[in-house]
């Protein structure tokens, strides 16, 4: 799971609604997968990130070097876009967790893919 | 009926790059796509080139031709066909095209063709017609095609293949086994189960050995042959007729045609293992002959790894261009399957962020290893040091998906038929949950969704009572596998997406269901 998806994802926990992000992760096993860099690509995906989220999952990851918000012209500057690019899509949580801030729930992630079902007591509907 | 639009695809460069497979050791020499032909076989040679494409996208690969050819296309009456020229340095390029099943050369088209009164008459004239047709130039282009792909087909990696295969086959049988046991004690729909285990769908799979293994033996007789028949060629004709006020049947055209063609070029007649694939289409009073430049050898281009509703990447593709993805959209599919709408994305639209869910484990497995397929492939295609690509698999349920409200811009996905999968009952439960969670997280004004569906009553139901969320802008009717099913192309509206209560939703929901 990269970090991306992760800034996407949001607890479904029955009542939680939008306090249900982001969810708290926790990893075992994570693996760094070179991407093809596309500089247009990170540069657009920036105005999108949920920024406090990401840096909140990357200091669990105790990844180094970090930008801590977007700096002015990042649009050009391609040592933050490769920064961002390395954060963003090359970091894979392989074996962790993944935990609901509100309700405390926790999902696990195995193989790279987290299992976010819920079982009958905790849906909506 | 249109034999087209259910044949299944086959693209050369993927059947060679299925059959490299896993091995990071192998030598990199042969993937190396050989772009340039000799001048002298190709100087000024152009070609028409027929495509069958999925019934209902032939503008979208009328589009791609454009776009990656630079050519312009015809469009035929004849459903699931586009017709464009090209000169024969851009085969290679031809073969990349993403929304075609099949490729054929065309050696004569006629338009308003004149059938006689009687079968004898029509029949002769067939015959008549095989040694007055222009074949020298369609052959040249059938012989550089073919040696594009003795270049890159070498019989040990198909053993390798093959070895693979089986492994993989015993494993998911293994996963199937445990997964099982595990769910049966889950109320797990026990139509799902059950569809594993049924023997067409295992077939399905063994199917895929059984062809490379028939490969693998007709590359020894080959071999061996080669030195002492170089010349006598192999062929087939395959006739596909539409009309209604013709007095013969495909077979015998095929069969009359046939015998003068092998006549004409002391060819032999082989129907299971031949060299060259004539085509006799006929449409109404249009008549098309052509050689066949694919073949129908593996049925999905970016599966490796199968499941019983496996999207063929064609289909796939021309979904996704529906939706006309830009960079750094976030494309979702809610329903993955063994993710051949994702893949399919994430191969042509690198320049977007896709995410592949399902709630059935085997399933999301199955996409995991379809892209750990794909990113070997790509790794030895390119020759690049990148192996990750710009795709996520997760489990999850369509009716709850853990995605923040509004963050994705695109939702493209293949929802239950009811026929190979769940059932017509659930889907009138199921459709509106599924409009309703995808109208969530889709991105107000701007996002968009294209939803693939045989079970139109009951998607057409749903989509009414939530005309405030989506409103549908077109509709493209296609044939999957035999079955008349649409894909609807869905604007999201800037209505932002308030959270209810779990109440007020329960309400809305069972309200739509009256």
């Amino acid at each position: 799971m990269k970090l991306l998806t992760h800034n996407l994802l949001s607890s479904h926990v029955r009542g939680v609604g939008p306090r249900g992000f982001p969810l708290r992760l926790q990893a075992t096993e994570v693996r760094v997968i070179p991407v093809e860099f596309n500089p247009d690509f990170v540069a657009r995906m920036i105005p999108k990130v949920e920024w406090a989220a990401l840096l909140e999952a990357a200091d669990h990851l105790r990844l180094v070097e970090v930008p801590k918000e977007p700096i002015q012209g990042y649009e050009q500057d391609e040592t933050f876009l490769r920064k961002m690019h390395h954060v963003l899509l090359e970091v894979e949580v392989v074996e962790g967790t993944l935990q609901c801030p509100e309700s405390g729930r926790v999902f696990p992630i195995t193989r790279g893919i987290p299992n976010m079902l819920l079982n009958e007591e905790e849906t909506e509907t | 009926m249109n034999l087209g639009s259910t044949a299944n695809m086959s693209d050369i460069q993927e059947a060679t790059n299925q059959l490299l497979h896993v091995n990071l050791h192998e030598n990199q020499r042969d993937t190396h796509v050989t772009e340039s032909v000799p001048r002298s076989e190709s100087e000024h040679l152009r070609v028409t080139i027929g495509a069958t494409v999925p019934t209902g996208f032939e503008q979208a690969a009328a589009d791609e031709v454009r776009e990656k050819l630079k050519s312009s296309c015809k469009i035929s009456k004849d459903r699931g066909k586009i017709y464009f020229d090209i000169s024969v340095e851009s085969l290679a390029q031809v073969h990349r095209l993403r929304s075609v099943d099949n490729l054929f050369v065309v050696v004569q088209e006629l338009k308003d063709y004149q059938f006689k009164e009687t079968k004898e008459k029509v029949l002769k004239d067939f015959e008549e017609l095989a040694g007055k047709l222009p074949w020298s130039d369609p052959l040249k282009v059938w012989k550089i095609n073919t040696s594009f792909k003795k270049k890159k087909t070498k019989r040990k990696k198909l053993n390798q293949n093959l070895n693979k295969e089986k492994i993989d086959n015993e494993r998911d049988k293994r996963e199937e086994r445990d997964v099982k046991k595990e769910l049966s004690n889950n109320s797990l729909d026990s139509h799902i189960l059950d569809y594993y285990e049924k023997p067409a769908i295992k077939e399905e799979i063994s199917t895929l050995v059984g062809d490379v293994l028939a490969s693998c033996k007709n590359e020894t007789e080959e071999s061996l042959k080669e030195d002492t028949d170089p010349e006598v060629l192999k062929f087939r004709v395959t006739c596909n007729r539409a009309g209604e006020k013709h007095c013969f049947s495909s077979n015998e055209a095929a069969r009359d045609f046939g015998g003068a063609v092998q006549d004409h070029f002391k060819w032999k007649a082989d129907m299971t293992n031949f060299d060259v694939e004539v085509l006799l289409n006929i449409h109404d009073n249009e008549v098309i002959v052509g050689i066949a430049l694919t073949e129908e050898s593996l049925h999905r281009r970016n599966i490796t790894h199968f499941g019983p509703t496996t999207l063929r990447s064609t289909l796939a593709y021309g979904m996704l261009r529906l939706c006309s993805p830009q960079p750094s959209d976030i494309i979702v599919d809610p329903m993955c399957g063994t993710g051949a709408i994702p893949i399919e994305g994430a191969t042509e639209w690198s320049n977007c962020f896709h995410i592949a869910g399902d709630n059935n484990p085997l399933a999301v497995n199955r996409t995991a290893n379809n892209i750990s397929s794909l990113l070997t492939k790509s790794q030895i295609k390119e020759g690049k040091l990148s192996w990750g690509l710009p795709i996520d698999a997760i489990q999850w349920d369509i009716c709850n998906l853990p995605l923040r409200t509004g963050s994705v811009d695109i939702i493209v996905t293949d929802m239950p038929f009811g026929k190979r999968m769940g059932s017509k009952k659930r889907n009138w439960n199921l459709y509106p949950a599924c409009l309703w969670e995808m109208g969530r997280i889709c991105k107000p004004g701007t996002g968009r969704a294209a939803l693939l569906t045989q079970d139109k009553k009951c998607f057409t139901k749903a989509l009414s009572g939530m005309e405030h969320v989506w409103r549908k802008v077109h509709t493209v009717w296609v044939n999957i596998g035999g079955l008349h099913a649409a894909v609807y192309l869905l604007n999201r509206t800037p209505l932002a997406f308030v959270h209810p209560s779990g109440q007020d939703k329960e309400e809305l929901l069972s309200a739509k269901n009256d």
